[in-house]
């Protein structure tokens, strides 16, 4: 009862907020396509091969939006896999008389390939190193078919020619419409959801159990697959290709000027951009026929100054455009508690840690820890600054890998495993300063955690059932930026509650609060048994705001495990007096 | 002979480099923002160079002062105007950085092509070389490193042992504890890109000194800065200068045996196998 008036009261003052859009109709969807489609109507001169190479602008942009849009892996070598698919689309009409059409899909199968063996290898950097290894990749392609003489070396190739201009148009709208829906995907799904958590933050989404290695590699290899099949069909259109328009990094640059100028990481961003700029674009080259680099060059700068959402962000400020809340399109599913929980392990211990070791560099973070957590237990670590409390942490849940010593997690081990499977197996931990994804809504943010090893009916369930026990349904579809600092503690609280967790823990959660707001916590972790959880482990340096609510203290000193018992005992233990109290005077 | 003189051409042809790299190097240390326009504004001053100098028939290494002193106004300037209001979105401020910086390239590619064509061109000046024994210097190539290496010192020094370079460092390390000790860190921001700028305009001239250019060098060129950065750690400047003139050599050894193919793609090479056999050098550069 007294949600629903939470919810009511919140609903006046969130008027401002418009609901993001639900489905929108179809109508306009279809009204363009069977626009699309009529284009060759027109005739088969020189209107539909604009059409035709608008559309596989659009392909690139929706192939270019997939990485650097929604998964934030800026490319700048994306040309690379329309050159790619372009060679092999021209080498096998050559040398083995395929149809064009098999050619083609052979393209897009090397390009993912290529993509498939580069993926894992260039997706372990961010940023500016991603962004110029690609473009060294390019360049390093480019001059391999320059000087190889089986594919024409600089002369390139030419392939018998077979005027079809008709048919090619509707191959590229079939790639395109593929394109689209393939982007859609990441609009309407969880996958989509996984991939927008690594451009927000990458290792708070591998707390959250998000497999980020195979999500980037997916998202790269389908925005590789798009551009070869693009570069396949230019080929055979042209029936000619050369190193310098197969691996053009002005190609780049077009994707880039399109995407971002429509919205990047949006899904009508890249179709629109493309069409309104490839449109004006033809009409800027008529009058000014050398100054469209330049053009686009204004246009992006242009873009990022003053409107960095593009087009699509500005529709969204009216309301148009705006992109559906993954899985509450039509609002919140129901929600359910999680089940029973499974029978506690043998011997009792939720996690186990034997002589932990870790060094960096020459500097001891964590020297010999063994320590235990018991079923029902909440254990507490305390210790100075500089004590090795985070480095605890990160090695329990996988961000730092233990020197020496061994990590059992409910009887076994998981010393090696990555952070992101431990914790689709439970052990969830909170960061100090609430790492949320701020473009995602509280819904969204909660899912993200909710959706591993899960099944989608379920997850969501469940994801419903910790924003109402967290009180945070009345703000449901709110972004997280948009929340106040204590709503933000409560949805990092809630998204370690999505994991359905067995062990919790707790990185310094009442730092720099006030004492009411450290007994708001204080209840919040007393109540975690009721939601299943099983054992706490809670880092803190403020003993008070702790002692009386652990099982068990352990006091960490440079690394050392120096006391380790019932709290009243550890604190007045003479050697924990020494080192974090200071002698007695 | 042959090794010592490959060494010599290396050693001068990574003196240069040196000061290529180290301008961008500036800019990357105190921004974090990869100036994507770096080889750009290399190009333009190299193809301005040549005008200049056919034209008047002055000595290239007069525009240098020229060339150094505009770059580092219009640096100052596109920094205030351009880059410094992207640096407010927080976590996307780099990646608005960067494609602000890469759409500023193609308008200095395009500016370059409408003042100058798409030719390659080239000084005519300090062709002949030095003889010492067996050994044969490249005037041009001598003059143009050491040039660059001097440059790429006193940069050193100043950042190291004045006032107001310490400022500039410190406002790179840790801005926020630059700005609670007073130091205006928006404008140690605007005179570090100016810096960089000019010296990347001053390392123009001198590139064009010694090989021709073009527009379409410019992409090459700020690829050449970055792998070096890359390699030799991110405002690490001796890491930096150390990298530079192995690469230098590097390429003069693979240009000789293996020719102009192999020299042009090896950064590109080294870039790729250093990611992939030590990604963990460029986790400091985030």
């Amino acid at each position: 009862m007294d949600q629903s008036t939470q919810a009511a009261g919140r609903s006046t003052t969130a008027a401002s907020v418009p609901p993001p859009a639900g489905r929108g109709g179809l109508l306009g969807p279809l009204v363009l396509l069977a626009a699309l489609a009529a284009i060759p109507l027109l005739g088969a001169g020189y209107s539909l091969q604009l059409a035709t190479d608008t559309l596989t602008a659009i392909v690139l942009a929706y192939g270019w939006n997939l990485i650097s849009g929604f998964t934030g892996y800026l490319s700048f070598g994306q040309v690379s896999f329309y050159g790619l698919g372009a060679y092999t689309t021209a080498l096998l009409v050559m040398h083995t008389g395929v149809p064009w059409y098999l050619a083609v899909l052979a393209s897009g199968l090397v390009g993912a390939l290529a993509a498939l063996i580069l993926g894992p290898i260039m997706l372990r950097l961010r940023g500016i190193l991603f962004a110029l290894g690609m473009l060294g990749l390019a360049r390093i392609l480019s001059v391999v078919f320059n000087s190889w003489g089986f594919a024409g070396a600089s002369i390139g190739l030419s392939l018998p020619a077979e005027l079809m201009p008709v048919r090619i148009y509707y191959a590229t709208l079939v790639l395109a419409l593929a394109a689209f829906a393939i982007n859609a995907l990441f609009v309407y799904s969880g996958f989509g959801l996984d991939a927008v958590s690594l451009n927000e933050d990458e290792e708070a989404a591998a707390a959250l159990g998000v497999p980020a290695t195979r999500v980037k590699v997916i998202a790269f290899v389908l925005s590789a697959l798009l551009p070869a099949m693009a570069g396949g069909l230019v080929a055979w259109n042209r029936s000619y290709m050369d190193p310098t328009s197969a691996f053009n990094p002005s190609l780049d640059l077009q994707v880039v000027v399109f995407v971002l100028f429509g919205g990047i990481g949006t899904l009508w961003g890249p179709f629109l951009g493309t069409l309104i700029l490839t449109l004006a674009g033809e009409q800027f080259g008529v009058s000014f026929p050398n100054l469209q680099l330049a053009l686009y060059g204004v246009v992006v700068v242009a873009t990022v100054l003053a409107f960095p959402g593009g087009l699509t962000g500005i529709a969204n400020r009216f309301g148009w455009l705006r992109r559906p809340i993954v899985h509450a399109a039509r609002g919140l599913p129901q929600a359910a508690p999680p089940p029973a929980a499974a029978a506690p392990p043998a011997g009792g211990k939720l996690l186990e840690l034997r002589g932990v070791t870790v060094r960096f560099s020459g500097l001891t973070a964590l020297d010999d820890v063994s320590l235990t957590l018991g079923e029902g237990e909440t254990l507490c670590v305390i210790g100075a600054n500089g004590a090795g409390k985070t480095t605890l942490f990160n090695t329990i849940t996988g961000y730092v890998a233990p020197t020496a010593g061994t990590i059992n997690y409910k009887g076994e081990p998981v010393t090696a495993l990555p952070t992101f499977r431990r914790a689709q197996r439970g052990l969830a931990r909170s960061f100090q300063i609430p790492r949320l994804m701020p473009s995602l809504t509280v819904w969204e943010n909660v899912l993200l955690a909710a959706r591993h090893g899960r099944q989608a009916a379920r997850a969501q369930a469940h994801a419903a059932w910790v924003l109402e026990v967290m009180g945070l349904t009345p703000m449901w579809r709110d972004p997280a930026s948009r929340l106040s600092p204590g709503h933000q503690r409560q949805l990092e609280f809630a998204r370690v509650l999505g994991l359905a967790p067995d062990v919790v823990l707790l990185d310094e959660v009442m730092a720099g609060m006030t004492a009411e707001e450290r007994e708001v916590v204080r209840n919040a972790v007393r109540r975690l048994p009721q939601y299943g959880v099983r054992g706490v482990v809670l880092v803190e340096h403020v003993i008070a705001a702790v002692a009386d609510l652990c099982d068990r203290m352990v006091v960490l000193d440079f690394g050392h495990v120096i006391a380790d018992g019932k709290p009243q005992e550890v604190l007045a233990d003479p050697a924990v007096v020494r080192a974090y109290l200071g002698e007695p005077l | 002979m042959l090794a010592l003189q490959l060494l010599v051409n290396g050693i001068l042809l990574g003196g240069l480099y040196v000061l290529v790299a180290q301008s961008l190097n500036l800019i990357f240390g105190v921004m974090g923002v990869v100036n994507l326009a770096h080889g750009a504004v290399i190009a333009l001053a190299g193809l301005f160079t040549y005008w200049f100098t056919a034209h008047t028939g002055a000595n290239p290494l007069l525009v240098l002062p020229i060339a150094g002193v505009a770059g580092a106004l219009m640096g100052a300037l596109g920094q205030r105007l351009l880059v410094e209001p992207v640096m407010r979105h927080g976590a996307r401020s780099e990646l608005l950085s960067l494609l602000v910086t890469f759409g500023l390239s193609y308008i200095l590619i395009e500016l370059a092509l409408q003042l100058f064509g798409a030719d390659f061109v080239s000084v005519p000046d300090l062709q002949s070389s030095w003889q010492l024994g067996s050994l044969a210097f490249g005037k041009a190539l001598v003059v143009a490193g050491v040039f660059a290496l001097v440059m790429s010192a006193l940069l050193y020094a100043w950042l190291n042992h004045s006032m107001s370079g310490k400022t500039l460092l410190a406002a790179a390390q840790s801005p926020t504890g630059a700005i609670s000790c007073g130091i205006d860190v928006a404008l140690v921001r605007m005179t570090a890109f100016g810096i960089g700028v000019g010296l990347a305009a001053a390392a123009g001239v001198l590139v064009i000194i010694i090989q021709p250019v073009a527009p379409q060098t410019a992409s090459d060129l700020t690829l050449l800065a970055f792998v070096i950065i890359a390699l030799g750690g991110l405002g690490d400047y001796l890491g930096v200068a150390i990298a530079a003139v192995l690469l230098g050599i590097t390429q003069s050894v693979a240009g000789y045996y293996l020719g102009g193919n192999a020299e042009y793609i090896l950064p590109y090479v080294l870039l790729l196998v250093v990611m992939v056999a030590r990604p963990g050098r460029f986790r400091r550069i985030r």
